[in-house]
C-alpha cells in the first residue's frame, strides 16, 4: 500500500512538473501586476520566459525611456523556488528604485530611468527544488 | 486580490551598528546573527556588472516598447496636437505578404495615436482595418476577438481598453505569424509599427523641440535588433521594394540617435525625413 502510495505521489509530482509552463510562470507575475494596474500601471501583453537552473541567470536588453516609471514582474510555478530581477543601466550600473522578492512566486524590480536607453534586466533562479524552474517577466509603465 | 503594500518597498539594508552592543553579549549576537548577515548578503544585488562580458546568456527578443510608452512622455512634456499627427486610414489592403506586414504593424502604430487624439471613429476605423490586413496574411482569426474589443470600448471612449487591445493584437498576430512559421513576417509587423511611431515621434519633437522629447529617439538596442533580423531576413522577403529600402536606411538612422544626450534638432528633422520615406513606401502601391 505504502508502495502505490509513494508511486502514485512520485507520478502526481513527474506530471504536475511536465504540465508546469511558462504560461503558468506568467500568470503568477501577471498576479504580482495586478495591484499595481490600479496604480495607473500598463501592464504590457508581451513578455519573456523560459526555464532556467539553479544559479544560472539570464540578461534581457531592454529599452526604457526617461519621463516613464517602469516595474518589472518576475513569477515562477515553482512556490518554494526563490528568484529575483534586477536592472542595470547601459553602463551596468544599478539602476532599479526598489525590489522585492520575498514572496512565493514573485518577484519584482522598479525603475525610474535617467536617461532614455538600453537596460539590462537579469534574472535569476537562486534556488528551486527543480533542475530547470519556469520563470516569466511582464512588465509595466506609467 | 494581493496586498504588497508590506512588501513593494526598497530592500532594507544591513545598517546595524556593533559598537552599540554590550561587549558580553557581542560574540552570541555575531554568531546568532551570522546566518541573517548572510542572507543579507545573498539579498543584496551587485552594485555594477561588466555589460562587456554579462554574468549571463543574453536573451535574443527584444520587446518592442508599445507607441504608447513614448506618446506618454510626449503628454507629459508638453501637449501635442495628435490630430495634426493622424494619417487618414486606408481601406484597401496594398502589396505583398512582406507588405502587408510591415502595413499591418503601421496600422496597429495609427491605433494608438488615434487614441491619444481620442478619436473613436478613426480607431474604429483603424481595428477594422487591421482586421483586413489580419486577413490578406492569414492570421485574422487571431484578432478578431481583439478587434471587436477595440470597436466596442472606442464606442465608450474607454482608452486604456482599446490601448490594451491594439497592444494585445499586435502580440497575438505575431503569435499566429510564428505559429505559422512566419516568423520572420511577424518581425515585420514590429518594425512596421516602429517605424510609424517612430515617424510621429519625430513629427511631434520637431514641431516642439526638447532634449528630453529628442533623447526618445535614444534606442540603439531597437535598432540594432531590428537590423540583425534584417540582415537575417530569407532573401525572398529582401527582395520586397519596401524591406530593401528599409534596409538601406536603417543604418543611416543608427549614428543619428547618439549621444542620448545631443539629438539635435536636425538629427530629429533628419530621423523624420527618413522614416516619414520609409513609412510612404510601406503605405504605397508595391
Amino acid at each position: 500500500m505504502k508502495t502505490i502510495l509513494s508511486f502514485t505521489l512520485g507520478l502526481l509530482v513527474l506530471l504536475c512538473t511536465a504540465h508546469a509552463t511558462v504560461d503558468d510562470a506568467l500568470s503568477y507575475a501577471l498576479q504580482a501586476a495586478h495591484p499595481y494596474v490600479k496604480e495607473g500601471f500598463t501592464v504590457r501583453e508581451d513578455y519573456w520566459g523560459g526555464d532556467l537552473p539553479v544559479k544560472q541567470q539570464k540578461a534581457i536588453v531592454q529599452q526604457l525611456f526617461k519621463g516613464n516609471e517602469y516595474w518589472f514582474w518576475m513569477g515562477t510555478d515553482v512556490a518554494n523556488a526563490k528568484i529575483s530581477v534586477h536592472v542595470y543601466d547601459a553602463d551596468g550600473k544599478l539602476a532599479e528604485a526598489e525590489y522585492w522578492k520575498n514572496k512565493p512566486h514573485m518577484a519584482a524590480a522598479r525603475v525610474v530611468p535617467k536617461v532614455s536607453g538600453s537596460y539590462y534586466l537579469i534574472v535569476e533562479i537562486e534556488k528551486s527544488p527543480l533542475e530547470r524552474t519556469h520563470w516569466a517577466l511582464a512588465y509595466g509603465f506609467r | 486580490m494581493i496586498n504588497f503594500s508590506s512588501t513593494a518597498r526598497p530592500a532594507q539594508r544591513n545598517t546595524a551598528n556593533p559598537g552599540k552592543f554590550r561587549p558580553g553579549l557581542l560574540s552570541a549576537l555575531l554568531a546568532a546573527c551570522m546566518p541573517l548577515c548572510a542572507l543579507a548578503k545573498d539579498a543584496e544585488p551587485p552594485r555594477s556588472i561588466d555589460v562587456g562580458s554579462l554574468p549571463a546568456t543574453v536573451v535574443d527578443e527584444v520587446v518592442i516598447p508599445m507607441p504608447t510608452e513614448v506618446f506618454g512622455v510626449l503628454d507629459k512634456l508638453g501637449s501635442p496636437n495628435w490630430h495634426e499627427v493622424m494619417r487618414p486610414v486606408k481601406t484597401e489592403t496594398l502589396g505583398k505578404r512582406p507588405q502587408v506586414a510591415l502595413l499591418l504593424g503601421a496600422t496597429i502604430a495609427e491605433g494608438f495615436i488615434a487614441v491619444e487624439a481620442q478619436e473613436p471613429e478613426d480607431v474604429k476605423k483603424i481595428g477594422r482595418q487591421v482586421l483586413s490586413l489580419s486577413k490578406a496574411i492569414g492570421v485574422q482569426k487571431s484578432v478578431i476577438s481583439r478587434t471587436s474589443s477595440i470597436i466596442e470600448a472606442a464606442d465608450k471612449k474607454d482608452w486604456s481598453t482599446v490601448r490594451r487591445e491594439f497592444d494585445g493584437a499586435l502580440k497575438d498576430v505575431k503569435q499566429a505569424m510564428i505559429e505559422l512559421e512566419d516568423a520572420q513576417l511577424a518581425q515585420l509587423v514590429s518594425l512596421g509599427g516602429w517605424l510609424r511611431g517612430t515617424e510621429a515621434l519625430t513629427q511631434v519633437v520637431t514641431k516642439s523641440y526638447s532634449k528630453d522629447g529628442a533623447e526618445l529617439l535614444h534606442q540603439p538596442a531597437i535598432l540594432d535588433y531590428f537590423q540583425r533580423r534584417l540582415d537575417g531576413l530569407n532573401p525572398r522577403l529582401k527582395e520586397n521594394k519596401a524591406v530593401r529600402q528599409i534596409a538601406q536606411g536603417l543604418p543611416e538612422l543608427r549614428p543619428l540617435i547618439e549621444p542620448a544626450g545631443n539629438i539635435t534638432p536636425q538629427k530629429v528633422e533628419r530621423i523624420h525625413a527618413i522614416t516619414a520615406d520609409m513609412v510612404k513606401t510601406i503605405s504605397s502601391q508595391d
